[in-house]
């Protein structure tokens, strides 16, 4: 996955704010990226861009080597493609709650049209790699917020896609629980070969990622280049 | 087979796992139902009530009327030209005319007809409409045995007449009790009511007549007891019939034999007679010639169910109307019946009473029921589509709360719908599991509907005594049969009948179209959303 030159702002009143500028981004198969910065920054921007769910001032995004235009509305085709080759995961799980949790991890598959006779099986097998194996007929809203967390991760994987975008996975569970299904996506993400691209404010979780960026006044930074940044403000400061 | 996901997702929503059905769903199937069921009942009973006009209409006036366009000379070689036509099963010669009666201060002008005895019941079923007369007893020692009249009783000193101009008059034909005194037989003596009063012409005089059986086996003495006229009748040969002026008496089987002693004990009521005057004896009144009105009996009551034909009615022969109307050999017209398709298809009928048109050469005009009466059907037709406008608007109430449901599941699920797109769902596709939702609810909604409506035809009888009984008590359930008579109304299943198909369908397919029209709103709604924003949503 690839972006190239995203920009993009929001109208605030008379004026707008501008969340990012020229950011480019690069995700290697299946490697992960973890991306950190300040609440508002313009992260679940730019993983909304990245997903083509939300259109860009400027750019382009790559998955799979198709280049599309950032600025563009996302076309029939592009909603397909995207069923097969990303993955998401938010903080607020967003099970279905009419479905039970087997329905909620098939209920991807059908979108993708990748449903078969193998799907149920490949869930089953999810949901055990994930510690939920025993709570497949129950419903979402009887499980623990870990719990649903890691069926979330299940439905975000059924499909095998090729990048996982997992947007402050843990932002709703305690330490060790958020530890724990931590633990689980990343394993999950290499033994499946899927990229993952990781929005977090935990360093622990961002640095057990490949590679770390951090997002600040709409750009994208490296490590060296954010803690450069942090010393010249502390030393400002004192 | 795979089952598109929009249509998975929306049965899932309306009957979500672990639970039996939504409170929603449950709430909105079941309001199209009412509104189904309402709908096809009402339309159902109108079509009905419409078909129980036509079988009466048909049964007061035959299929078609032939009625001359112009002065003829002889019409009696027409009945048998139309007898050897296709079709035509039944061909009955009337004459019409406006008579005084008049039964001592009483007067009635009813509308009178002429019918031949011999044919008169070729196309009219006289005999069904002929009932009994006014003189209903009640009392425990004695029995109204008195006979139906038939046609055949019909002459020209003999008139049938419709029950409201008998009321009129204050008239009735012959009768016959038979009074259970002390010496006489109870009916509990024998296991059947044996002996039977089985004719009572109009000429029979007032008396009582005794029946006794004697010591010897298969006989009886009859007695006249005013005239003292007595007869020995051997029963076990047949009935005893002396001819007019006389009660035939006939015996059936019984369990238990007659002994001797058995006594019988019949009071026989004489026909009351009325005056009639034509118009021409008016005429002659008028220019002071003394002419005696015309006198006749009463030999029969009758109703013809059809409210159409005149309340105030006399029927009398040919001949009768003919010397009324000083008209010797005079005819109106023909009333004819048809048999198969002709009969039952209007269109055919049309044809066929144009092909008749030819055969009598354009003298005479062949009028189908339905041209003659169409005024009345137009009506009901009307009343018809009156009631599907009022109606409609409860399918409409039905569908804006379906409509307002879905919107609130909308704005509900606003962050499931941004799920849904983000994990590839096309907006069409998303928006299409609100609009499959409506149509759900009318489907499930309209089968149930059309589920009620069944059983509310099937017990149609049970269900509206027990409505019209708490409403208008027992008494008042005669009065409600007299004008909606529920029970005997023909309401066809829709396998029986191709009209009564088309009107489950209709209305099957309206709550289908309604609920579904009723899911676009939210659909449309839920695809005009931003999936970032539904994210984001709080």
């Amino acid at each position: 996955m690839e972006a190239n030159g995203l920009s993009k702002s929001f109208r605030l009143g008379d004026g707008s704010i501008r969340v990012l500028a020229d950011a480019d981004i690069r995700l290697e198969e299946a490697s992960s990226l973890s991306i950190q910065g300040s609440s508002g920054c313009g992260k679940t921007t730019l993983l909304n861009l990245l997903a083509r769910l939300e259109k860009a001032d400027a750019g382009t995004v790559s998955w799979d080597g198709r280049k599309m235009t950032a600025s563009s509305s996302p076309s029939s085709r592009e909603s397909v493609m995207r069923a097969d080759f990303l993955g998401v995961v938010y903080q607020a799980y967003y099970l279905i709650p009419e479905l039970n949790v087997l329905e909620n991890i098939l209920m991807a598959a059908r979108l993708s049209s990748s449903v078969n006779r193998d799907s149920e099986d490949r869930a089953r097998s999810l949901l055990s790699r994930m510690g939920v194996g025993d709570k497949a007929k129950q419903i979402p809203n009887k499980l623990s917020g870990g719990e649903r967390q890691r069926v979330a991760i299940a439905r975000a994987l059924i499909n095998k896609p090729r990048v996982l975008l997992a947007d402050e996975p843990t932002g709703n569970l305690d330490e060790r629980t958020g530890g724990q299904v931590m633990d689980l996506l990343m394993t999950a993400c290499d033994e499946e070969k899927t990229g993952l691209i990781l929005v977090t404010h935990n360093p622990i979780f961002a640095e057990s990622a490949d590679s770390r960026v951090f997002l600040k006044e709409g750009k994208l930074i490296t490590d060296e280049e954010f803690e450069e940044i942090e010393r010249k403000a502390n030393d400002e400061e004192n | 087979m795979k089952v598109p996901w929009p249509l998975y997702l929306a049965w899932k929503q309306l009957f979500p796992s672990g639970k039996k059905v939504s409170f929603f769903s449950l709430l909105s199937i079941i309001g199209v139902a009412l509104g189904v069921n309402v709908m096809i009942v009402v339309i159902a009973f109108m079509q009905g009530f419409q078909q129980k006009f036509r079988k009466d209409i048909i049964n007061a006036q035959g299929h078609a009327r032939v009625v001359p366009l112009k002065p003829y000379a002889s019409w009696d070689k027409i009945p048998p030209r139309l007898r050897k036509i296709d079709n035509v099963v039944g061909v009955t010669p009337y004459l019409q005319a406006q008579l005084l009666l008049q039964s001592g201060n009483y007067h009635a002008i009813p509308f009178c007809m002429g019918l031949q005895p011999e044919d008169g019941d070729e196309v009219l079923p006289v005999d069904d409409f002929l009932k009994g007369g006014m003189l209903r007893l009640q009392a425990h020692d004695a029995e109204d045995v008195t006979p139906l009249p038939t046609m055949e009783m019909l002459e020209d000193d003999v008139v049938f007449l419709s029950s409201q101009t008998a009321n009129r008059l204050g008239v009735r034909p012959s009768a016959v009790v038979q009074v259970y005194e002390a010496n006489a037989t109870l009916p509990e003596s024998t296991e059947q009511s044996p002996v039977r009063v089985t004719r009572l012409d109009s000429y029979v005089e007032s008396g009582e007549w005794e029946l006794l059986f004697m010591p010897s086996e298969g006989s009886c003495v009859v007695r006249e007891n005013v005239s003292g006229d007595e007869f020995v009748w051997e029963y076990e040969k047949g009935s005893l019939d002396l001819g007019f002026g006389y009660p035939v008496f006939e015996i059936s089987q019984g369990a238990d034999p007659f002994v001797a002693g058995d006594r019988f004990l019949f009071q026989v009521f004489k026909a009351n007679k009325i005056e009639i005057f034509s118009p021409s004896m008016i005429d002659q009144a008028k220019a002071d010639e003394m002419i005696p009105p015309r006198e006749v009996r009463v030999g029969g009551i009758f109703e013809v169910p059809w409210q159409g034909f005149q309340m105030e009615a006399l029927i009398g022969t040919m001949r009768f109307m003919a010397d009324m109307r000083d008209q010797e050999g005079a005819c109106d017209g023909f009333y004819l019946k048809f048999s198969g398709p002709v009969a039952r298809n209007e269109v055919q009928l049309q044809k066929k009473c144009r092909e008749l048109e030819l055969v009598l050469e354009e003298d005479w005009a062949v009028v189908p029921w339905f041209v003659e009466n169409a005024w009345f059907f137009e009506l009901l037709k009307f009343e018809e589509y009156l009631m599907v406008l009022i109606m409609i608007p409860i399918g409409l109430v039905a569908a804006f709360a379906i409509a307002i449901a879905l919107m609130t599941t909308v704005l509900r699920k606003i962050r499931e719908i941004g799920l849904l797109i983000a994990m590839g769902g096309r907006r069409f596709s998303v928006g299409m599991v609100f609009c499959l939702q409506g149509f759900i609810i009318g489907g499930l909604g309209a089968v149930l509907g059309c589920g009620l409506a069944l059983l509310f035809i099937r017990y149609r009888e049970v269900i509206m005594t027990f409505i019209v009984e708490r409403i208008a008590g027992s008494d008042g359930q005669a009065g409600v049969a007299q004008f909606y008579n529920f029970h005997s109304l023909e309401v066809p299943f829709p396998w029986e009948s191709s009209e009564s198909l088309s009107t489950f369908l209709s209305f099957a397919l309206f709550a289908v179209l309604v609920s579904t029209v009723a899911g676009l709103l939210p659909a449309l709604r839920a695809t005009r959303l931003n999936p970032a924003d539904s994210l984001r949503s709080e």
